[in-house]
Parts: structure tokens; C-alpha cells; sequence
């Protein structure tokens, strides 16, 4: 056992690691707002050191050449450390099918940051990334959402109540008993059961229309405008109603999650100051509420002045986040700058959501390309590991592996 | 592009198939009057001169520099040949011209857009054993989808059943053109093929409706139902009078060899389960769908030949696709088994040279050293040999129909987009006269014509 244990903690020293002088020859740096230079750096322990035109290599320094190096992406949509895998059962914290309560649940309390998951993403550039609950049952409020570091440490929720989460359209209808009316109906009545908090709930906990009172509470900081409200919507029919309830109701700080059909109002959304979260490459119709689909709908929010971020919104589970970069990328094709895309997978979600920490991702190419991967990153100063289950998996069973022993042993 | 519209317009025959592969050319035996057979016709294509392409063939490992003569609908030379007198030419400028992409898993047309349940054609979920049912009855052509994947450069895709049950019915092999019926999108004399299902779906959607409720009861269905198919078979072969039976019919046609297996599987033990019942009944499993693990097994896949059509990074959606590792793909062609690309999905599907792009990056960066043009393999040649159509699309070889994508960049950037899609040498897409198909789902909506660019 005592032979064993040494072999694992040499194995541990072995994992590669920033953990020494780094000098980048040549470097393309991109700034937080999306714009490049080009420069030397060196970086010392995963942060950087040095930069400057003309930079030698520090004596014991390795060297790369042509990396670009970017402040880390953040995730504008995940359900990241709230489940293990997709399917429902216990572990899947996404959503809660049969539980009486609604925007008083916080992913944050779901949120495991040792979950695989947080490890397999960082891998992918992601440093930050917005964690929300799914709706269910009756009501239209999935929950209140997290921000999140992907540390993998205790203390990477950074802001554990920093939205709240609801569904309108299609699915909204569904929670609500079967029709927008309805969906707009119990969303009207939330938002007055939260304003009249004190006179609803004084005498009594069921005093609200639609809310209890630990819901109307949750929501009431929503309603002010002290953290915003991320609805999902598709149809531009329902943005429209959305934009008239912003009109009723000032304070709220909306953000569009979905917006499939967003660029037939893309100026109406502007004018109500309403942000959009949009996935860049949904173009199918794949429902009645998003028959206008169209890849260029990012570049009609562009032309408006609608403040936007891009996420991965159409495929699975989990694991969505990871092709954050890519969708960035589908963007530029669809006129977006370099610039814009960048900004819209980093600095204008991170912005939105106050995230005040540091973040590098050291890539051996151009991020935005899909054959591009970090090759080093840190979060708030600090190194990160680029090790994960993935890759554990990866060394284990990749082909050049010339360790003979049986898998198990490897 | 506009010059390739014009000149020299001429009407393809359908020319005589090239001789097909024993399995396809006893298919159509196999049924005794095929019934829904092909009404495929290419559309009218002009001859035209690819000049100064780079060319990504799908069967050289190298990119190389070269011309391509598209004649009748049909690739005429690749790299330089005889020119025809008078013939279109298009300066290429060293773009890309490759293979058009084959998907050997889409739910194209039987999980359609817009996806009310009303359109849920996908899966007979009445039963862990429907192999008498056929993907291509659920396929509607007009989903919109089928427009969007062409935008992609995928020429030729397979439609296949759901994977709820353990034989879940026959799966169709389809060219990606616009069509008015299924049967005019059916890919001429290409053999039907069986999918099939492994662990957790079959035992989660029976669990309770009499099993199988368990990977144990999967097996034994399998295994009973093969024992059936080979009574049945041997009924049917002594001639005289015999009940036909579909769902029979279906098992003894893989039996013969007529019917290609196409399983969905995710976990390594469970794959070679299977390859053990394969030896048990004498079949033989062409494609193993999914198999996230099929990393851990690549000698094993080589061994048996059997195939594996992988996604890029696809995974945790469930207990058995806990252990996908973005190397899959790579890992498993390294090993020497056939290894491919598919989408399973109406949004992958339109960029499946991104999914590879990506797979084909991390595998060389763990160490393996793969070119773009070996990668491209995983797009079309292995695809179309596990449908049994390499001898007719899949690489660009004279003689061959002229299936084939035009790309405005290198196909392995996030930054490139098929320019033309050409299927049986018609331009069927092309960027830049606009020229694509629209669904009539799309029509009298919100005008998509116009955008802010």
C-alpha cells in the first residue's frame, strides 16, 4: 500500500502544469473588450509577469510561439455542477418536479463544485459561467440563478443570487395550465404579489395570488430591478408582450434567454433597454414559437444596439457549454466582428453579471476556431489544473499509451 | 458561381448503376416485389471544369492541387484528365472541394421541424420488437430541416427509427434533395438496413410495460427473436408455401446478409456482448451508433470489422455516455477500425466538418498524426461504406456521382461554409446566386430572405 501511494502522489506531480516560467514568443493578446495586439509575454506561475515587444526568454523559461491569450469566457447559460448526468433521478438538481416552491430555490444550494462536469468545461476556456434552474410543475419561475467560478472550489459561487429564472412562450404555457394568457396572467400576478409584499403576506403566508410568501420575497428583489429577471422567450409576439409588461413595470431589468425570433423587433428591443442571451446557430423551426429562426438574427441585434451575449442553447445537457467558442465563431460568419463575438462570449455576460475576477486562457490558436484548446488558464491570479476526468480517460486509453499493464493499472 | 447555372444545360439519364456490392445487388431480391422502390432522378446538371481546387478526395491521405471535371452528372477526372472542348470553367483559386458529407444517423423528416407530437414519426414505441416497421413511412420530406443540412454539404444521409426498442425497424438511405415523396429521395438500390438498440433505453421504456426491464432481458430479446428469424429464414428458403411475416422477414434478410445492422450502443462491454450474439446467429453488425466508449475497444471493432459513428463531444446525458472523451473518433481510427462522424441531431448535422475538425484537433494533440484529408474520411468514405454505397458516392474517384462541396475557406475553420453543394453534379445550393431549397413549411412566414448584411 505504502509503494502505492507514492506512485500516485509522483503521478500527481507529474500533471502538467503552468507552474513555472513560461515565455510567449509573439503572442496574440485580446483585450476585454475583443480587440488584439500583439506582443511578448511572460508568464511565471500561470499569471502573467511580463509583457513587452522585444522580451527574451527568461533563463529556464519553455517557449511557445504564435498562442493567443485571452481573458477567460464565461458561459451565459449551464446548469454546471447541478447534475451528474442528464437524465432525471436523484442527483439531477436542474429542475424539481414536485416541490411547492419556486424562485426561493437557488441553484447555488444545488451547486457541487467538484462535479466532473466544472473540471471537463474549464477545459474548454471557460473561467465563469451563469448556473440556473429549469421551471417545472405549475409555475412559470424556474428559480433563482448563481454566478460561478470553475475553480472547482468551494468558494467559486460568486454571486449566489444573481437572477431570477422564468419561462414564458411555449413552455411557460405548458407550466401555466395551457395558454400565454395564462402564462401572462400568473407572471402579472407574481410580479404584484412581490410589490405588495408587506400588505399580501402580512396576516398571512398564502396571502398572494400566485406566490408564497417565501417566493413573493425572492422575487421582490427581481421586481425592484436589484438583480434581473432571465426570461425564456422565442416568439416574436411574446417579446413584444414582454416589452409591454417592461413598460408597466420599469424597475424590472429584463434579459431575453432564447429570442429566436427576436430580430423581427430587434429596435423595440432596444428601445425598452431589454438584453438578449441568443444561440447563434439556431435556424430551424423547431417550434411554432420560433418559426422565424435565423442564423443571422445576432447580426440584426448588432445593427439595433441591443446588447447581447451567445450561448449554446439548442443542444445536450450538461455538456453545452463547452462549444461555447464555436458558436462565437458561427457568429463572426454571420457579421459580427472578431471583436463582437469575442466580447459576447466574455466581457458584455461577465459584465451583465458583476463579475469582478481576473481570468487568462493561454490557446494555442485562434479561440474561436474549433481546432483551438487552452493550454493554460487561471482564474483571479491563480494557476489551473488542465488536468479532468476526460482527459484521465483520454491518457488511459489513448493509443500511444505504451503502458502495458491492464487498464485498471494504468 | 453564376456561370455554372447556363451553358451546356443537359438532361442526366440516370446512367446504369455501376455493379453494386453482392449485398445490395440481393436486396432487391430480398423482397419479392420491392415495394416504395426509388423514384430518384438527379436534377439537370451542366458539365463544368473545377479548375486550381485544393482537393480533399476521401481516399489520399493528402490534400493536393488539381482540377476536377464534373460530366453527366458524374465525376470525369480528378487531379487532371482530358478536357472536354467547350466545357465551363471555374477558377477555384486553391478553394476546397470535397467529398459531399454523408450522416449515417439523422431523425430528418420522422422528427421533423416544427417538433409538435403530432410529428413524433420516429419511434413505434408499441412494441420492444417492431423490426416490420419502416423509417421511411415517418419520414416527411418537407421538413425544413433536409434544406438546412444541404446548406451544410450533406448529399446523402440515413434516416433511421428511434432507438426505444430492441429491433427497432428498417432504416433509409436518402439523397439530400428536394422531393415531394420519400421515394424520390431514396438513394437507388441502397440496402435497407436494421436498427437496433443496447442498454438503458429499451430497459427504461419497457421497464414497466412487460420488459425487457433489464440489459439481461435486452439480451434475451434479442437472442429469442434471432432464434425465430432463423426458423422463419429456414422456411422461406425451402420454398413452397410460407406465412409472410414482416418483422421475420426483416431479421432473416440481416440473417442473408441483405440488411445492414445499425446498433445503438454506448458502453464497450456492452458492444462486444453483442459482437458475442453476432457470432451466436451468424449476422453480422455493421455499425455501432453512439459508442461514447468505443475508445476503450478499438482493437475489438478492428477485429470484427464493425464499424463506429461517433459524435465530437457529445455526452454525460446519461449513465452510459458518462466516460465520451473528445477523442473518440480519432482514438477509434488510430486503433484501425472504421471510425465516422454523425449527428444524431437537425442542428449538428449542418456542420459535421466542425464535429470532425474538433475530434481530428484533440486527437493530434494527444499525440496522434492525422491529416485534415485522412480525417475527411470520418465525413464521407466511412459513412458510405457502412451504408454500402461506396462504390457509387463518398470520395471523389472518376466515375462516381458527382457529390461534392465547394467551401469558401479550409472546412476544418469554425470560419467556413459550403459555397455549392452539387449532388449528382446539380448545384442544388449555392451561396452566391441564393439558389436553395425551401420547404413549403417555410413559405408565408416572416420574409427570411433579406438580411442586415
Amino acid at each position: 500500500m505504502r509503494t502505492l501511494l507514492l506512485a500516485v502522489s509522483a503521478l500527481a506531480l507529474s500533471t502538467p502544469s503552468f507552474a513555472q516560467t513560461v515565455f510567449v514568443d509573439d503572442a496574440t493578446v485580446v483585450s476585454p473588450n475583443g480587440s488584439q495586439s500583439k506582443t511578448d509575454i511572460i508568464i511565471v506561475d500561470g499569471v502573467i509577469d511580463a509583457r513587452g515587444a522585444r522580451l527574451s526568454a527568461p533563463d529556464g523559461a519553455s517557449t511557445i510561439t504564435g498562442a493567443w491569450v485571452t481573458p477567460g469566457l464565461f458561459a451565459p447559460m449551464s446548469s454546471l455542477g447541478m447534475t451528474d448526468i442528464g437524465s432525471s433521478g436523484p442527483g439531477n438538481d436542474v429542475s424539481s418536479e414536485d416541490s411547492p416552491t419556486n424562485v426561493s430555490e437557488h441553484a447555488a444550494d444545488s451547486f457541487n463544485p467538484r462535479s466532473i462536469h466544472v473540471g471537463n468545461v474549464r477545459q474548454s476556456g471557460i473561467t465563469h459561467a451563469v448556473i440556473a434552474p429549469r421551471s417545472s410543475g405549475n409555475s412559470i419561475f424556474a428559480g433563482t440563478g448563481a454566478i460561478i467560478s470553475l475553480t472547482g472550489e468551494f468558494d467559486s459561487i460568486l454571486d449566489p443570487e444573481a437572477f431570477v429564472m422564468a419561462d414564458l412562450g411555449e413552455t411557460g404555457t405548458r407550466r401555466a395550465g395551457g395558454s400565454r394568457a395564462a402564462a401572462m396572467s400568473q407572471f402579472r400576478a407574481a410580479i404584484e404579489d412581490a410589490e405588495g409584499f408587506f400588505k399580501r403576506y402580512a396576516d398571512s403566508a398564502d396571502g398572494g395570488d400566485v406566490l408564497s410568501r417565501q417566493d413573493a420575497k425572492a422575487f421582490s428583489r427581481a421586481v425592484r430591478g436589484d438583480i434581473p429577471l432571465l426570461i425564456r422567450v422565442e416568439r416574436a409576439a411574446d417579446i413584444m408582450r414582454l416589452i409591454d409588461i417592461q413598460s408597466e413595470n420599469p424597475s424590472l431589468d429584463i434579459i431575453i434567454v432564447g429570442g429566436a425570433e427576436a430580430w423581427e423587433v430587434a429596435d423595440e428591443i432596444a428601445g425598452a433597454d431589454i438584453r438578449v442571451i441568443l444561440d447563434p446557430l439556431k435556424n430551424l423551426p423547431t417550434a411554432f414559437e420560433s418559426v422565424g429562426s435565423r442564423l443571422d438574427n445576432v447580426a440584426f441585434l448588432e445593427e439595433a444596439g441591443v446588447e447581447y451575449a451567445i450561448s449554446n442553447l439548442t443542444s445536450l445537457g450538461v455538456t453545452k457549454p463547452a462549444s461555447l467558442a464555436q458558436h462565437a465563431g458561427a457568429a463572426v460568419v454571420e457579421g459580427l466582428s472578431w471583436e463582437q463575438a469575442f466580447a459576447a462570449i466574455s466581457s458584455v455576460p461577465s459584465s451583465w453579471f458583476g463579475v469582478d475576477e481576473t481570468s487568462m486562457v493561454v490557446w494555442d490558436g485562434d479561440p474561436l476556431e474549433v481546432t483551438s484548446a487552452p493550454i493554460a488558464m487561471s482564474i483571479d491570479g491563480e494557476e489551473q489544473s488542465m488536468s479532468s476526468r476526460q482527459k484521465a480517460l483520454r491518457d488511459r486509453y489513448n493509443p500511444t499509451n505504451e503502458d502495458d499493464r491492464a487498464y485498471k493499472y494504468r | 458561381m453564376k456561370n455554372l447555372i447556363p451553358l451546356l444545360l443537359i438532361t442526366v439519364a440516370l446512367a446504369a448503376c455501376q455493379p453494386q456490392t453482392d449485398a445490395k445487388a440481393d436486396a432487391d431480391k430480398s423482397d419479392n416485389a420491392p415495394a416504395f422502390a426509388s423514384t430518384y432522378t438527379p436534377q439537370e446538371s451542366s458539365d463544368v471544369l473545377l479548375r486550381n481546387a485544393t482537393l480533399i478526395d476521401g481516399v489520399s491521405n493528402e490534400e493536393r492541387t488539381g482540377d476536377l471535371l464534373v460530366s453527366g452528372g458524374k465525376i470525369g477526372f480528378v487531379g487532371s484528365g482530358e478536357i472536354p472542348e467547350g466545357v465551363t470553367e471555374l477558377d477555384l483559386d486553391g478553394r476546397y472541394v470535397t467529398p459531399g458529407i454523408i450522416d449515417i444517423h439523422s431523425h430528418l423528416g420522422n422528427y421533423p421541424s416544427p417538433g409538435v407530437q403530432a410529428h413524433g414519426d420516429g419511434n413505434e414505441v408499441t412494441s420492444p420488437i417492431t423490426s416490420e416497421v419502416y423509417a421511411e413511412h415517418g419520414v416527411w420530406p418537407q421538413d425544413p430541416g433536409f434544406d438546412e443540412a444541404l446548406q451544410g454539404g450533406v448529399t446523402t444521409l440515413h434516416i433511421l427509427p428511434g432507438s426505444a426498442n430492441l429491433f427497432g425497424g428498417r432504416g433509409v438511405t436518402l439523397r439530400n434533395v428536394p422531393s415531394r415523396t420519400v421515394q424520390g429521395m431514396k438513394f437507388p438500390d441502397a440496402p435497407y438496413t436494421l436498427k437496433m438498440a443496447c442498454g438503458e433505453n429499451p430497459k427504461r421504456v419497457y421497464g414497466n410495460k412487460g420488459g425487457p426491464g433489464s440489459r439481461m432481458g435486452n439480451v434475451a430479446g434479442y437472442r429469442k427473436n434471432w432464434i425465430k428469424a432463423a426458423g422463419y429464414k429456414a422456411k422461406r428458403d425451402k420454398g413452397g408455401d410460407y406465412d409472410r411475416d414482416l418483422q421475420l422477414e426483416t431479421l432473416a434478410n440481416v440473417l442473408d446478409g441483405k440488411i445492414l445492422v445499425n446498433m445503438h450502443c454506448y458502453r464497450a462491454d456492452e458492444m462486444v456482448q453483442i459482437l458475442d450474439i453476432a457470432k451466436e446467429f451468424d449476422y453480422k453488425v455493421t455499425t455501432f451508433h453512439h459508442a461514447v466508449e468505443a475508445y476503450k475497444i478499438g482493437d475489438i471493432l478492428a477485429e470484427n470489422d464493425t464499424c463506429a459513428a461517433m459524435w465530437a463531444d457529445w455526452g454525460a446525458f446519461k449513465m452510459e455516455s458518462f466516460d465520451y472523451i473528445n477523442e473518440n473518433v480519432p482514438f477509434v481510427h488510430a486503433a484501425g477500425a472504421c471510425a465516422m462522424i454523425h449527428s444524431d441531431d437537425q442542428n449538428n448535422i449542418q456542420r459535421l466538418n466542425q464535429e470532425v475538425a474538433k475530434t481530428w484537433a484533440d486527437g493530434n494533440r494527444a499525440g496522434l498524426d492525422i491529416s485534415k484529408a485522412e480525417a475527411w474520411k470520418w465525413l464521407s468514405t466511412n459513412p458510405a461504406k457502412a451504408l454500402g454505397i461506396l462504390e457509387e458516392t463518398g470520395t471523389l474517384e472518376a466515375g462516381k456521382r458527382a457529390d461534392l462541396v465547394i467551401w469558401d475557406g479550409d472546412p476544418f475553420s469554425t470560419y467556413a461554409r459550403p459555397e455549392t453543394v452539387m449532388v449528382d453534379g446539380a448545384v442544388l445550393f449555392d451561396r452566391a446566386t441564393g439558389l436553395k431549397p425551401k420547404s413549403d413549411f417555410r413559405l408565408g412566414y416572416a420574409d427570411l430572405s433579406e438580411g442586415v448584411k
